[in-house]
């Protein structure tokens, strides 16, 4: 494919030998330039505008009842409970669902437990407690967490940091008969992986 | 009609030009002659025709929404004509692709065509390569399954991590701050729309410039100079067809692709692995600990590409050409022995045995041990979990409009383990007793158990246990750690009535007594497994009705029937044991679970059982009322069966 095809400019200022004046030419070139990107880059910039639209939106943190304080045995040991809230996306809205899960620990004597998302701050899988383990396993890269939610093995494991507590808040509920029961509620932050500090996604 | 033909040519050619166009792209010259070895550009555009193709026909019968995905794409594989090879060829070509990719870009640097005039054709080609690499990324996602969902959800979290500008991104790409609609909306248009249009523009271009060159051919003999047109055409041909062939025969040997359960935000899929090919990524990323992460996952192949572009400026001297190879097997290498020791990481439970991995007390090895054996069962769990759901959703009573995952939801026989697992295998087990636990896959064991073993609850085998003095004194009954019952008035009872001071005679009198009050206390039961009634199993039931109802007092040598500690229909009160009435039935055993303590059962009585559901308002309980059903009804064994015949 060798055929050398005749680059040289074509004559701009004249066509069939008519001269074109300057001056009007600028002004065509100005104005065709103009109208036509305006029209290429009004559709554009309206599907840009729709496009970005996830960047406007802010999400809530939902505040989650998530257990009986009964059911937080003030033995240290982890456990594991779902997170029910009501979750919406985009246009569905779904009552209740599970959108997380977290463990609560409550060490002897402590008043109110500790609560752990259960979201990996290394990439966001779901880290694993097998019940009467001394450590939290995540599966994906294998990071591990002590009870405390510290890092297993400190700087050397893949996991930025420690696993992310969660504001916990004790209310009294009544039941049908008058008697006080204690529930635990959790503030459901979700937090940005992969970063030393803790930074809600929000 | 030759001479139509003719006609119609000449009237074409006059208006379009189509004779030199025809000519043009056939006649294209090949030093040295047609060879095999030119192939590998020809083969990766038809893999590419049969991905448009396939995929236009896919795109046909997909509907990308968090309730229709998976349900479209079980239907595509499921119930279509031909569906699943359809989505098999789709899904094999694209990993052919990759491999032929691999070898077009190997060919092309171990030739050196990369340099000078192609420079800018090698860019292309990688641009290519980057955009390939994209539509495997975004399709991976599109049957929105378990596999797909992790997967992606952990490439989308790596990519917000990226220096200032990744969080915008990751949102952007997922169309909010969570996977939802909008990210199956967003990865299709990329994948059926964006990066097909932008892979035909830069073929377009990429071919162009590959006639403009010419073909790089090394060491042409001059004499043998052919045309593109036939020789090569057939070479090619073949080879494409030979690379259907492999296609199609992976299709057909992994029966399609695999579809797994449908993606559960809340149920997370601990074997989440990225397809083979970016697996060496995924295993890449272990080495790189806390923030050093943006070097594993951004800077180092950043500078890996950069470093492939740059390479028809490195390859221009001899020495520079060496260069390239060599990094260039480096890095095939590398990959290579990355993606064989993740393998060998998530295998490693299957391939060794657990006693040598103990006896070798390393710590290193045990914890890979674990984290293998989790790998390995959370893949056989999804499996059974999609085999489940597969099943539902070909029954009767299909899909509902709130989609796959409320089968899920709704299925007794999947969420039955899992809620008995997190609420009652803390005292009880689930395991047959006849047969060793190691043989029984679904089996929940506790070692140490502090209340009765739950399997086959209600049915007259379970009963009949109750009924047999060594069993109801063992831990699959009352004979449980720091148990009051095992020297209470029922095991008493059991013991006295067969125990040794009996005579014979007396001895089977009452064991076949017993045995119609099992039965008849599977009918209370009324389990959907129960054997079919007929009528010598309807009189057997009656009789022991009767023999609850007050007919064994005359038999045993005790006095004492059911009925003088049990409720039974009219017989007997409340107050002193569980009401018989009903026993297990799906209603008596909610109102048990909900509060055992309760007057209808053991009262004050009532060892350590909590009280899962006391109160109306269910926001009190500690488990909410659909929870408690599907427990329930799991445990009585009361599911949806389809393919399985009722024993």
């Amino acid at each position: 494919m060798s055929d050398q095809r005749d680059l040289s400019p074509r004559p701009s200022t004249s066509i069939l030998g008519r001269p074109v004046e300057n001056r009007r030419s600028f002004f065509a070139i100005t104005a065709a330039v103009v109208t036509g990107s305006i029209a290429v880059l009004t559709p554009i910039g309206v599907g840009i505008a729709a496009f970005l639209t996830p960047l406007f939106r802010k999400s809530k943190s939902p505040e989650v009842r998530i257990a009986l304080l009964d059911q937080v045995p003030d033995d240290g040991m982890p456990r594991y409970f779902p997170v029910v809230a009501d979750r919406e996306d985009a246009w569905t809205r779904y009552p209740a669902q599970r959108v997380g899960a977290v463990y609560l620990i409550r060490n002897a004597g402590e008043e109110k437990p500790t609560a752990f998302t259960a979201k990996c701050p290394h990439a966001g899988c779901f880290i694993g407690y097998t019940p009467g383990a001394k450590v939290f396993q995540c599966p994906c890269h294998t990071s591990a967490f002590k009870l405390n939610g510290e890092r297993l093995n400190g700087d050397a494991e893949v996991a930025p940091r420690g696993m992310d507590t969660l504001p916990v808040s004790i209310r009294q509920a009544k039941t049908g008969d008058g008697t006080e029961i204690a529930e635990v509620w959790v503030e459901f932050i979700d937090f940005q992986t992969g970063h030393k500090e803790k930074i809600p996604t929000a | 009609m030759t001479k139509l033909f003719q006609s119609l040519g000449d009237w074409l050619d006059d208006r379009a030009g189509v004779r030199k166009l025809i000519h043009d792209s056939l006649y294209e010259p090949i030093p040295g002659g047609a060879r095999w070895r030119y192939v590998w550009g020809s083969t990766l555009v038809m893999a590419f025709m049969t991905q448009l193709i396939t995929g236009v026909f896919l795109w046909m019968a997909y509907s990308p929404s968090t309730q229709t995905a998976w349900e479209s794409v079980f239907y595509i594989q499921y119930e279509m004509n031909g569906g699943w090879l359809l989505r098999g060829i789709h899904h094999f070509m694209a990993q052919a692709m990759v491999v032929l990719l691999a070898i077009h870009f190997l060919q092309v640097v171990w030739d050196g065509a990369y340099r000078a005039p192609r420079e800018l054709n090698f860019i292309l080609g990688l641009v290519l390569m980057l955009i390939v690499l994209g539509l495997a990324l975004t399709g991976y996602l599109l049957p929105w399954d378990q596999k797909g969902y992790w997967a992606t959800s952990v490439g989308t979290n790596l990519a917000s991590q990226a220096p200032v500008i990744g969080p915008d991104v990751k949102k952007l790409a997922v169309g909010g701050s969570e996977y939802g609609h909008q990210t199956l909306t967003r990865f299709f248009a990329l994948h059926a729309g964006v990066l097909p249009g932008a892979l035909m523009a830069f073929l377009v271009l990429h071919i162009a410039l590959f006639r403009r060159h010419g073909l790089h051919a090394r060491k042409p003999d001059p004499t043998k100079d052919a045309m593109f047109w036939p020789d090569q055409v057939l070479k090619d041909s073949i080879a494409a067809l030979a690379v259907l062939t492999v296609v199609l025969l992976l299709t057909i040997y992994f029966g399609g692709a695999e579809l797994t359960a449908p993606a559960d935000p809340a149920n997370p899929y601990d074997a989440a692995r990225p397809e083979w090919y970016f697996l060496f990524l995924f295993q890449f990323l272990k080495w790189f600990p806390g923030e050093l992460e943006v070097w594993g996952a951004f800077i180092i192949p950043g500078l890996i590409m950069a470093v492939l572009f740059l390479m028809p400026w490195i390859g221009r001297t001899r020495t520079g050409h060496l260069i390239n190879i060599a990094m260039l097997f480096l890095l095939l290498g590398g990959a290579a022995a990355l993606t064989a020791q993740a393998i060998h990481e998530d295998y490693f439970a299957a391939w060794n045995s657990k006693e040598e991995i103990l006896k070798a007390d390393d710590p290193v090895l045990a914890a890979r041990y674990e984290a293998s054996e989790r790998f390995l069962n959370a893949k056989a769990e999804a499996h059974r979990e999609a085999d489940r759901v597969i099943e539902l959703a070909e029954s009767p009573e299909r899909i509902p409009p709130t989609g796959a995952l409320s089968l899920m939801y709704d299925d007794p026989l999947l969420q039955g383990p899992r809620l008995f697992a997190q609420n009652c295998a803390s005292c009880h087990n689930y395991v047959d007793p006849s047969k060793p636990a190691e043989e029984q896959p679904h089996a929940i064991v506790n070692a140490a158990p502090t209340a009765p073993n739950l399997f086959g609850v209600g049915s007259e085998a379970w009963a009949a246990g109750i009924l047999n003095p060594e069993k109801i004194a063992s831990a699959h009954y009352f004979g449980y750690e720091g148990s009051p019952f095992v020297e209470g008035d029922m095991v008493s009872y059991v013991t006295e009535s067969l125990g040794a001071d009996v005579d014979d005679e007396q001895r089977a009198k009452a064991k076949e007594a017993f045995a119609k009050v099992a039965e008849a206390l599977e009918a209370e039961a009324a389990l959907p497994t129960a054997p079919k009634t007929n009528e010598e199993r309807q009189n057997r039931i009656a009789e022991g009705r009767e023999l609850i109802a007050g007919g064994l007092s005359e038999m045993l040598e005790s006095g004492m029937s059911c009925t003088d500690c049990h409720k039974f229909h009219d017989a007997g009160d409340l107050g002193t044991a569980p009401d018989l009435t009903g026993y297990m039935s799906r209603e008596w055993l909610l109102a048990f679970v909900r509060n055992p303590a309760g007057e209808r059962f053991y009262g004050d009585n009532n060892d350590r059982m909590p009280a899962f559901g006391p109160h109306d308002n269910p926001q009190l309980n500690q488990l909410d009322d659909k929870s408690l059903g599907l427990i329930v009804d799991w445990l009585r064994g009361d599911w949806v069966r389809v393919s399985e015949p009722v024993e």
